[in-house]
């Protein structure tokens, strides 16, 4: 009898604790942000703010501001708290119910963001603001097919070249070798994260004209495809030039300007570092663009990615509150909103009028980054895990002894990007031709110069003729002395032949494999 | 005289062969010993550093000064102890006590009954527990935030949650103080009981006294679990520096926007975080080592 009541009370006392969660909403649904009537919105708010920790009590002083002065009559109980830019989507992601109603985050973390439904869609009159007020880049940024998801917060995210100018001659500066000689000569560091951050490493790529361009799918939440160049001859030139720098003994992986105050000369940051940099070196501190380096002769602007630090706000179950929500994001990234920034912790704006406001250009980082602009890729919508793959490439570059270990570096690289589409089995199953040079418009092979086709980069289709014979869909011409493999599924798991297929006498072919043997031929053309 | 030669001669040898090992254990242990103090040392020194608040690449500060320790507890508006840090302190200080007591309280219980009672399924009982504590936690972390959200313990309220988490499962831990109260003649107890005692008094009178070493080794571990935690503070506290321990809060300022301006300050953090812990130890250090190895002897 004890024992039942003792089992009878344990389960009314769990069925108790379930019941307190019985009753909460789930997830908040996504409405579309209508653009409410302004009277409507008059009412008093509660909301979670996060941003970084230095704009903490700005950005309480900024919703004061605009809880006194707004003409709908909104009120906001604001609670900020320190969110680094850096975490807020891990943050958010973790659990968005509970995460901040208003956030503040890099640019890399859009995609994400947007994938877990941690944005509202802004209504179309937020819209056409952002698109009026902002740089037309940072406007890309925040858009996802024709919808815009977040507000350009600041457009400086970017990385430039602080220097010492006690240690580095004036005339040094744009050349990669003489910087490194220089440091070398001074026995003073060269610091540019290439080991641990792909976000750096880029840099080298896009110098040789490098692209990894991202396409979302329709539904503006998954990738559909990538277009990806840097296993290319301009990838391989872009890891020779990384490799000298991360040969030189004076050479280490950070980005912290506070290697100024450890024996560091050159340190590739961004303007975040600015204040740290200047109370580090004083007057013996320089900004500049990113440096050329050279290769074979030729020389090769480095670049940068230009990203930013966007505002977005979570989507709400009661939708007045999020159109209010929406006029407050709007006032904090508004042109006076992005000044006070500025004048506070020195923060480049995206918005065009703010932008060249004269204290703004005066500041040396903000010149920096807008000179070095001209070399930069806008950061489009990439990959959550693109990160992640293409940081190894440093690594692997840093132990490669030789070319054919730098063209490894750039072969794992491939492979894993490739691996993140899941293929169809026929995909998978399917055989392909890869080689020097390829291209789907009717030359294969012939045009090696030709800077718009990427080497090794794409398969071309082939057909099985009869069973276990598969060959290309059309012939194609050939130069002597190109190089080829035919593959399965885009992967090297199943490539034939071992050593690269090289074509010994010029002609138009059909490439033939005989799955059962792994034997490759060339089939002249009729 | 040959013979005590030789004697001689091995007894000197004998002396010098002891010497040099002696010096070559005593250099191996001073060059562990620095080798182990030396993060310490450094975390101190900066902690002093006023010149810059950034790393910088020497050891000794060029200015000396408390402003670092000041800065983490006076906040120009608030006043003295207005500063998160303040706030993170007296979380974790909380969160630690109060574990501390209630686990020390659930252990020694546990152990009790195990130790000195015989029932239905004890072994069955034990067994079950050594499985589940094979278990890593972590593996829990999801769920359990799940749990706390629901029941609002989380984020702000994270103190109440961390606790609960804590102590939740802290029964489990019984086996060293078990090994001690083992070794307690049973006899002592039988005598209490034929003068009258019940099971109660025989444990606060009788085991207890005995058993100090013991219970000090589980206050100190309970204690110093949610001092350090990490990974559960993180999760549960969730964005909201009002929750936040001094370890998760202090993480933050090793974010890429606040390393400039918070290093030093970390430092000094760090070196405030470990007083009360150190303090603890000097006192109870005799107890701990008896309590260690008192479990582990079944006599």
């Amino acid at each position: 009898m004890k024992k039942t009541l003792a089992i009878v009370l344990a389960l009314v006392m769990v069925l108790a604790l379930a019941a307190c969660n019985g009753t909460k909403p789930d997830q908040p649904v996504t409405p579309d942000q209508p653009d409410q009537p302004s009277g409507e919105l008059a009412g008093t708010y509660d909301v979670k703010v996060w941003c970084a920790d230095n704009i903490v009590d700005l950005t309480k002083k900024q919703i004061e501001d605009f809880n006194a002065n707004n003409e709908f009559g909104i009120t906001f109980n604001a609670t900020v708290e320190p969110v680094g830019e850096g975490d807020a989507a891990t943050q958010m992601i973790t659990d968005v119910e509970a995460g901040g109603d208003i956030f503040c985050f890099a640019q890399d973390q859009f995609a994400r963001l947007v994938q877990a439904g941690a944005l509202a869609k802004l209504g179309e009159g937020a819209a056409n603001i952002v698109k009026d007020q902002n740089v037309p880049d940072s406007v890309n940024a925040v858009t996802v097919g024709t919808d815009l998801y977040a507000y350009p917060l600041t457009a400086d995210n970017g990385y430039f070249m602080y220097y010492d100018k006690s240690v580095i001659p004036e005339e040094d500066i744009g050349s990669v070798e003489k910087l490194i000689a220089d440091c070398e000569a001074a026995q003073k560091y060269f610091s540019m994260e290439n080991e641990t951050s792909a976000w750096y490493i880029a840099s080298w790529f896009f110098g040789t004209g490098c692209v990894s361009e991202w396409n979302l799918a329709e539904d503006g939440v998954n990738f559909e495809s990538v277009h990806d160049t840097f296993n290319s001859p301009e990838g391989l030139i872009a890891v020779k030039g990384m490799k000298k720098l991360l040969d030189s003994p004076y050479y280490t992986s950070a980005s912290d300007v506070a290697g100024f105050s450890s024996n560091c000369a050159i340190v590739v940051s961004g303007t975040w570092g600015y204040t740290t940099a200047a109370a580090a070196l004083g007057d013996n501190l320089g900004a500049a663009p990113m440096p050329s380096f050279e290769v074979d002769g030729q020389t090769y602007h480095m670049g940068s990615f230009n990203g930013y630090k966007l505002m977005g706000v979570k989507p709400q179950t009661d939708a007045t509150k999020a159109a209010a929500l929406h006029r407050l994001a709007q006032y904090l990234t508004s042109e006076q909103g992005q000044l006070e920034r500025f004048d506070a912790v020195a923060w480049g704006p995206s918005n065009t009028v703010a932008l060249a406001n004269e204290k703004v250009q005066a500041n040396p980082a903000i010149a920096a980054v807008v000179a070095q602009g001209a070399y930069a890729t806008p950061q489009g919508q990439i990959h959550g895990s693109w990160w992640d793959i293409a940081k190894v490439i440093g690594t692997d570059v840093k132990e490669a002894k030789d070319e054919a270990g730098l063209q490894a570096a750039l072969d794992n690289y491939y492979n894993a990007i490739s691996a993140l589409f899941t293929m169809s089995d026929a995909e998978k199953n399917a055989w392909g031709v890869i080689g020097t040079c390829n291209s789907t418009d009717g030359f294969f092979f012939t045009d090696y110069q030709d800077e718009t086709r990427s080497n090794w980069a794409e398969d071309l289709p082939m057909e099985e003729v009869e069973p276990g014979v598969f060959r290309t869909t059309q012939a194609w011409d050939m130069e002597e002395g190109v190089e080829f493999k035919v593959r399965q599924g885009a992967s090297w798991d199943n490539a034939f032949p071992a050593d690269n297929f090289k074509v010994e006498t010029a002609g138009t072919y059909y490439v033939q494999l005989v799955v059962e043997t792994g034997e490759v031929t060339l089939v002249p053309a009729e | 005289m040959m013979t005590k030669d030789t004697s001689m001669k091995k007894h000197m040898g004998m002396r010098a062969a002891n010497a040099i090992s002696n010096t070559v254990i005593h250099i191996v242990l001073a060059v562990i010993a620095v080798i182990w103090l030396l993060p310490f040392v450094f975390i101190v020194l900066q902690s002093f550093r006023v010149e810059n608040t950034w790393q910088v690449g020497y050891v000794i500060p060029k200015q000396w000064g408390f402003a670092n320790y000041k800065n983490l507890l006076y906040d120009a508006t608030k006043g003295w102890f207005g500063t998160p840090f303040a706030k993170w302190y007296l979380n974790t200080f909380i969160t630690a006590l109060v574990t501390a007591v209630l686990q020390t309280v659930f252990v020694l219980c546990m152990s009790y009954t195990l130790s000195r009672f015989r029932f239905k399924m004890r072994k069955a009982l034990m067994q079950f527990m050594l499985i589940l504590g094979m278990f890593p936690g972590m593996l829990t972390m999801i769920i359990l935030y799940r749990v706390l959200k629901d029941l609002g313990l989380t984020q702000e309220n994270a103190v109440p949650g961390l606790i609960l988490v804590y102590v939740a499962s802290s029964g489990m831990g019984y086996y060293v103080s078990k090994g001690f109260f083992d070794t307690i003649p049973k006899s002592l107890d039988e005598a209490a009981r034929i003068d009258g005692a019940n099971r109660a008094q025989v444990l606060w009178k009788i085991i207890l006294p005995l058993a100090k070493p013991i219970v000090i080794y589980t206050v100190l571990t309970a204690f110093m679990a949610p001092w350090g935690d990490f990974v559960f503070a993180r999760y549960i506290s969730f964005g909201s520096q009002a929750g936040m321990n001094v370890a998760v809060g202090m993480w933050n300022w090793l974010q890429l926007d606040q390393i400039g301006q918070k290093y030093t300050m970390f430092c000094a953090g760090g070196v405030v975080v470990a007083i009360p812990v150190v303090i603890l130890f000097l006192c109870l250090q005799r107890y701990y080592v008896e309590g260690v190895t008192g479990g582990a002897v079944k006599g």
